[in-house]
C-alpha cells in the first residue's frame, strides 16, 4: 500500500499543504461569506412574513412612497411603513408586530415553578461552556505559535504540550456547550414561545447563519484537534496553526452573532414602534449595543478561559505527587494566568465604554444599573473586580519566592498592598449605602460628607486604575524576579520607569479629584487620559523591561513547583470570582430591562417580571458557579482518563518547567 | 476627635492621606524597634493596624459616623489588605504563623492555659453571637432605599409629556435667547461658599445686575423661587440644612453633595421636583420623602428656573451625554 504513494518532495508537501489549506478555509469560512451576501442582499423577513418576492415588490413601493411623501395602497397590498426605533429610519413595515402577551399557559406555559429562572440557569450554563471552548482555541492559537518560534527545542515541545492539554480539555466542553445550547432553545420555545417566535422571526437569517457557523466550528475544531500528530512537523505545522486561526475567526464570528441578540433585546434597532421588522437586517444586528458588548464579551470570555484553566492546572497541583508533575501544573497554570489577566486588565475599560453607551442609549437604563435599583449589584461586581486584581498581584508575588533574586522585590509589598487597598475601598464604597434610619439620622443626610465623594465615577476610575497600575508594577517586578538588567543604559531606564509610573500614578490621583470641578460631560472625557496613563504603563513599560533584561544576567533558576500552595488557592479563587462575576453581571444586564422582554418594544407579562431580591439572585448566580464546577470538574476528569502513565522521576528545579512531562509531548 | 478638623472640599483625599501617614509612621516606629531589637511582631503588628484603622479611625477620627455596612466592607477589605502583607513572602508568613504555632505545639504552662482559655471562649463566643442574632430587635430594619431611581422614560407635567433622554432646558440660553449649555457653565458661580460672589460684577455673571438679561435673569428668578419655595427644607446655602429640615428623617438632599444634582441630567431634576416625594418608584422609598409634588404648586417654567438656580449656586454643571 505503501508503495502506491511514492514519497513527496519538500516543495511538493509545501504545494499540497498551502492548496489543503486554501480548500479548507474557504469551506470552513463559507457561512461567512454566505452570509455576508445575504445580509448584504437585505436578509429575510419575519417569521410568517410573506415570501421574499412579495417583500421585494413591497420595499419599492414604500421607498416610491417615501419619495412621494405618501403611503400607497396596492390593489391587493396594503404597504404600511415604519420608523426605526433607533435609526429614526423609515421602512416597509414587512414583519408582524411584536406579539402583545397575556399571563396565561398560552404565551407562558409553565411548570409549578419560576419558568424565569429555569431560562436563567439553562442560559447561564450554556454561556459558561460557550465562553470557555471560545477562549481555549485563542490560547492554544498563542501557545502553539509561541512553541513553533522557540528556538528552544525542549520549550517548543513543552507548548506544544500545553497547547494539546489545553483542547483536549475544551473539546469535551465543546459537546457539552452544544448540548446545553440545545437545552436553552427547548426551554426557550416550551416556556416563552410568543417571545421566541418573535424573535427568531427578526433574527430568521441570522439564526440559520449562526447554525451553518457552528457546523463549520465543529469541522475546525475536529480537524485541529485529530490533525495535531499528523500536521506536527515543518509546513503541515503551519497549516495546523492555521486551522487554529480559522477556528478563533469562526468562533469570534459566531459569538458576535449570538450577541446580537441580546443587544436587540435591550437595544432594540430594525423594527418600529410595533415591533415590526423593516427589512434592514443590518440595522437589527447593529444596534447601540451590539459592539461594545461584542468587545467586553471577548476579552471577558479570554479571562473567564484563562481562569478555568489556571484552576485546572492549580488542582493538578494541588493533588500532584510528584515534583515533575508539581513544576508541570505550575508552569500551565502561570501560562494560563498570565493570559486571562493580559485580558483583564482591558476588561474595565471595555466595560467602561458599555456603560457610557448604555448611559448614552437611555439615561433611565445607565441609572437603574449603576445609581438606582441594580446599584447595589454593581457595587458586588466591583469587589469581584477587586478580587480579581488583588488575587492576580497576590500570586505574582508567591510567584517571585520561586525565583532567586525575588526577595529583592518582596519587602516592597506591603507599600503595594496599602495602595490596592485604599484603591479597591474608594472603588467599591457605595454610593446608596446601606443604613437604618437611626444611621442616616445619625448621618445627617442621605450621604456621608467624606465617603459620598468616593461613591461617583470620577473617585472610582481613580480607585480602578491605581489598581491595575499596581498590578502592572507587579507583572514588571516579577519579569524581573530572577534578572538583573546589564545593558548599558540600565539605570537610566530604571530612573525613567520609575518616574514613569510616579507620574502615571499622581496624574491619575490629580484628575480623579479634578473631576469633581468640571462638567459631567469633561469628567467622563477625564477618562481617556486616565487610561491612557493605565495603558501607557502597561503598553510602554513592560517592552521597555523586556528591553532592558534582554541578555541580563541570571540570578538563578525559575523553580517551577516550589511555590506555596497558597498561590494556587489563589488561582482557584481567581478563577471562582471570574465565574461569579460572570454569572452576575448576565444577570444584571438581562435584569435591566425590567418588564420588557425587548426593551420599550415587546413587554414581559409573565408573572416573573419583577426584579428579584439581592439576596434570591446571589443564590442562583452561586447555583449556577457551583453547577458549572462540579460539571467541569467531570470534564476535567473524562480529560484524565485518556491520559497516558508516564515513569516517575526525580526531583526538578530546572529552567524547563515540569523536565520530563507529565504526559508525553508525543503520540496523542 | 473633633479637635483636628476634616476641612470640607478636601475631606477625601485629607483621609487617604492621614491613613496613609498613620500606617507610615508604624512602619517607621516598627523599622526603628526593630533596629533596637525590639521589633514588634509580625502577627500582633497585623491585628493592630487592623483594629487602628477599623475601630479607631473609621469609627472615631471620620464624621458623621460611617454606617456599619460600610465599616464592615472596609473591614473586611483591610484584613484582606493585611492577610496579602503578612503572608506576601514565605519567609513572611511563618514569622506571622509562628506566635499561632507555638500556641497550638507548645507544651508549657503559659501556652496550654491559652490554649485551655480559648477552648472555653470560643463556644462561649459562639453561643453568645448565636443568641444576640436571634434575640428580638426593636432597632428599625436596614433599609435599602436608592436615592436616585431610574426616571421614566417620560414625564407628563401640567398636561404636556417629557422625553427625559432629550428634553432640554429652555432657559439655559445665552443673551441671544440661543440655547447654550457652555454659555450657562461659563457663568456659574465659583464653587467654594466663603468665594460665592467674588468676581461677580458684570451684567452677564451677576443675576443682581438690572441689566441681566438671558440665562443670568432666570437664575435670579429661579432664585427668587428657590427662596419663596424650597429654602425652608433645602436651606439658605442648598446643603439641605434648612428651617425644617432635621424635622425630617431622611433630612432633604445636600445639592451642594458632590453625589446629588452634579450627577444627574436636568431632566432628571425637572421630574424629581415636579412629581415629589409620592411621585418615586418604589425602589425610592416614595413614603420616605415628604417633597411635595412641585408640579402643583409651580408652572413648568417656574420649576427648570428654580433647577437652574440650583446648578448656578452650587457652581455645578448638569449631567450631560454629548
Amino acid at each position: 500500500m505503501g508503495r502506491l504513494f511514492t514519497p513527496m518532495t519538500r516543495g511538493k508537501k509545501k504545494f499540497f499543504a498551502l492548496t489543503a489549506l486554501f480548500v479548507a478555509g474557504v469551506f470552513l469560512t463559507l457561512p461567512i461569506i454566505l452570509s455576508v451576501t445575504a445580509l448584504a442582499g437585505g436578509g429575510g423577513g419575519s417569521a410568517g412574513g410573506p415570501p421574499p418576492e412579495v417583500l421585494e415588490q413591497r420595499k419599492a413601493a414604500a421607498a416610491a412612497a417615501a419619495e412621494a411623501g405618501e403611503s400607497v395602497e396596492g390593489e391587493e397590498n396594503k404597504i404600511e411603513t415604519g420608523r426605526d426605533v433607533y435609526y429614526k429610519t423609515e421602512g416597509p413595515a414587512i414583519g408582524m408586530p411584536a406579539p402583545v402577551t397575556a399571563d396565561n399557559e398560552t404565551f407562558y406555559p409553565r411548570y409549578n415553578f419560576e419558568s424565569r429562572v429555569l431560562l436563567w440557569v439553562a442560559n447561564q450554563q450554556h454561556l459558561y461552556y460557550g465562553s470557555f471552548v471560545l477562549a481555549v482555541p485563542i490560547f492554544c492559537m498563542c501557545i502553539e505559535f509561541a512553541g513553533m518560534v522557540s528556538k528552544d527545542k525542549a520549550m517548543a515541545k513543552k507548548y506544544d504540550q500545553l497547547a494539546y492539554d489545553f483542547i483536549k480539555i475544551s473539546l469535551t466542553a465543546y459537546s457539552l456547550t452544544a448540548v446545553l445550547g440545545g437545552i436553552l432553545i427547548f426551554t426557550f420555545l416550551t416556556l416563552y414561545p410568543a417571545f421566541f417566535g418573535y424573535l427568531s422571526g427578526i433574527f430568521r437569517p441570522v439564526m440559520h447563519i449562526y447554525a451553518l457557523t457552528f457546523v463549520a466550528e465543529s469541522a475546525t475544531l475536529y480537524i485541529y484537534y485529530y490533525g495535531w500528530d499528523k500536521m506536527r512537523e515543518g509546513v503541515m505545522k503551519w497549516v495546523h496553526l492555521s486551522m487554529c486561526v480559522i477556528l478563533n475567526v469562526i468562533g469570534t464570528v459566531l459569538m458576535f452573532l449570538a450577541n446580537s441578540w441580546i443587544a436587540f433585546m435591550m437595544s432594540p434597532a430594525g423594527v418600529d414602534e410595533q415591533g415590526r421588522y423593516l427589512g434592514n437586517i443590518w440595522h437589527v444586528l447593529h444596534t447601540a449595543l451590539w459592539n461594545p458588548l461584542n468587545v467586553h464579551r471577548i476579552l471577558g470570555n479570554m479571562a473567564f478561559g484563562g481562569g478555568v484553566v489556571a484552576a485546572y492546572a492549580a488542582y493538578r497541583f494541588l493533588s500532584s505527587k510528584t515534583d515533575e508533575e508539581r513544576a508541570h501544573y505550575d508552569w500551565m497554570g502561570y501560562i494560563a494566568m498570565s493570559l486571562g489577566v493580559a485580558f483583564l486588565i482591558p476588561l474595565p475599560f471595555a466595560g467602561y465604554w458599555l456603560m457610557r453607551e448604555v448611559y448614552a442609549y437611555r439615561q433611565q437604563m445607565g441609572i437603574t444599573l449603576m445609581g438606582g435599583l441594580l446599584a447595589w449589584l454593581f457595587i458586588i461586581q466591583a469587589t469581584m473586580i477587586g478580587i480579581l486584581f488583588l488575587t492576580t498581584n497576590y500570586y505574582l508575588w508567591q510567584a517571585l519566592g520561586r525565583m532567586t533574586g525575588g526577595e529583592r522585590f518582596q519587602k516592597y509589598i506591603k507599600y503595594l498592598v496599602f495602595i490596592l487597598v485604599v484603591g479597591l475601598l474608594v472603588f467599591i464604597t457605595p454610593h446608596t449605602i446601606v443604613m437604618s434610619p437611626a444611621e442616616l439620622k445619625a448621618m445627617g443626610g442621605q450621604q456621608h460628607p467624606v465617603l459620598g465623594n468616593y461613591g461617583v465615577m470620577s473617585a472610582k476610575n481613580g480607585g480602578i486604575n491605581a489598581i491595575i497600575m499596581t498590578t502592572i508594577l507587579s507583572f514588571i517586578w516579577y519579569q524581573r524576579g530572577n534578572k538583573v538588567p546589564t545593558v548599558s543604559w540600565s539605570k537610566f531606564g530604571n530612573i525613567f520607569m520609575g518616574c514613569f509610573f510616579v507620574i502615571a500614578q499622581l496624574n491619575n490621583i490629580w484628575l480623579a479629584c479634578y473631576g469633581y470641578f468640571i462638567p459631567a460631560n469633561v469628567r467622563i472625557g477625564l477618562s481617556v487620559p486616565q487610561v491612557a496613563g493605565t495603558l501607557s504603563c502597561l503598553l510602554l513599560m513592560t517592552p521597555l523591561n523586556l528591553a532592558m533584561l534582554k541578555g541580563g544576567r541570571e540570578l538563578g533558576p525559575i523553580k517551577w513547583g516550589q511555590i506555596p500552595p497558597r498561590s494556587q488557592y489563589a488561582i482557584i479563587m481567581l478563577a471562582t470570582a471570574f465565574t461569579w462575576m460572570m454569572g452576575l453581571m448576565g444577570y444584571i444586564r438581562s435584569s435591566v430591562r425590567l418588564f420588557w422582554h425587548v426593551n420599550e418594544v415587546m413587554r414581559d407579562n409573565s408573572p416573573w417580571a419583577y426584579t428579584h431580591t439581592i439576596g434570591f439572585a446571589a443564590n442562583v448566580i452561586s447555583f449556577n458557579v457551583l453547577f458549572f464546577w462540579i460539571s467541569i470538574m467531570f470534564v476535567f476528569w473524562l480529560g484524565t482518563l485518556g491520559a497516558k502513565k508516564v515513569p516517575v522521576k526525580g526531583p526538578v528545579t530546572d529552567a524547563i518547567p515540569g523536565g520530563a512531562a507529565a504526559q508525553p509531548a508525543a503520540g496523542h | 476627635m473633633t479637635w483636628l478638623k476634616l476641612v470640607e472640599g478636601y475631606m477625601p483625599m485629607q483621609m487617604i492621606t492621614e491613613l496613609a501617614v498613620c500606617i507610615l509612621f508604624f512602619s517607621i516606629c516598627n523599622y526603628l524597634l526593630k533596629k533596637a531589637g525590639i521589633g514588634v511582631p509580625k502577627f500582633w503588628a497585623g491585628i493592630l493596624v487592623w483594629c487602628f484603622v477599623n475601630l479607631f479611625y473609621l469609627k472615631y477620627r471620620i464624621y458623621p459616623p460611617i454606617p456599619f455596612s460600610v465599616r464592615a466592607i472596609y473591614g473586611t477589605v483591610s484584613a484582606c489588605g493585611i492577610f496579602m502583607w503578612v503572608s506576601g513572602s514565605q519567609e513572611e508568613w511563618l514569622e506571622f504563623k509562628r506566635p499561632i504555632i507555638n500556641v497550638l505545639d507548645g507544651n508549657n504552662f503559659f501556652t496550654k492555659s491559652i490554649r485551655t482559655v480559648l477552648l472555653l471562649l470560643l463556644p462561649i463566643g459562639l453561643g453568645a453571637f448565636a443568641y444576640n442574632s436571634l434575640l428580638p430587635s426593636f432597632e428599625e430594619p436596614i433599609e435599602l432605599r436608592t436615592v436616585h431611581p431610574a426616571p421614566p422614560a417620560t414625564t407628563k407635567v401640567h398636561g404636556k409629556t417629557y422625553v427625559l433622554q432629550t428634553a432640554q432646558q429652555p432657559y439655559r440660553i445665552d443673551t441671544d435667547g440661543k440655547y447654550d449649555p457652555a454659555y450657562s457653565n461659563a457663568h456659574i458661580v465659583d464653587q467654594s461658599m466663603g468665594r460665592l460672589m467674588k468676581d461677580v460684577n458684570s451684567a452677564e455673571d451677576n443675576p443682581w445686575d438690572p441689566n441681566a438679561k438671558g440665562y443670568i435673569k432666570h437664575v435670579r428668578e429661579g432664585g427668587e423661587i428657590f427662596f419663596q419655595n424650597c429654602h425652608f427644607c433645602h436651606g439658605d446655602n442648598l446643603n439641605g440644612r434648612g428651617l425644617w429640615a432635621f424635622a425630617f428623617n431622611p433630612i432633604p438632599a445636600n445639592f451642594t453633595d458632590a453625589g446629588t444634582i452634579a450627577q444627574l441630567q436636568e431632566t432628571f431634576v425637572f421630574w424629581r421636583v415636579a412629581k415629589g416625594g409620592i411621585g418615586l418608584p418604589g425602589e425610592g422609598f416614595p413614603w420616605a420623602s415628604v417633597m411635595p409634588p412641585w408640579e402643583q404648586h409651580l408652572t413648568v417654567d417656574e420649576i427648570w428656573k428654580v433647577i437652574m438656580f440650583e446648578y448656578w449656586h452650587t457652581g455645578y454643571y448638569p449631567r450631560t451625554w454629548d
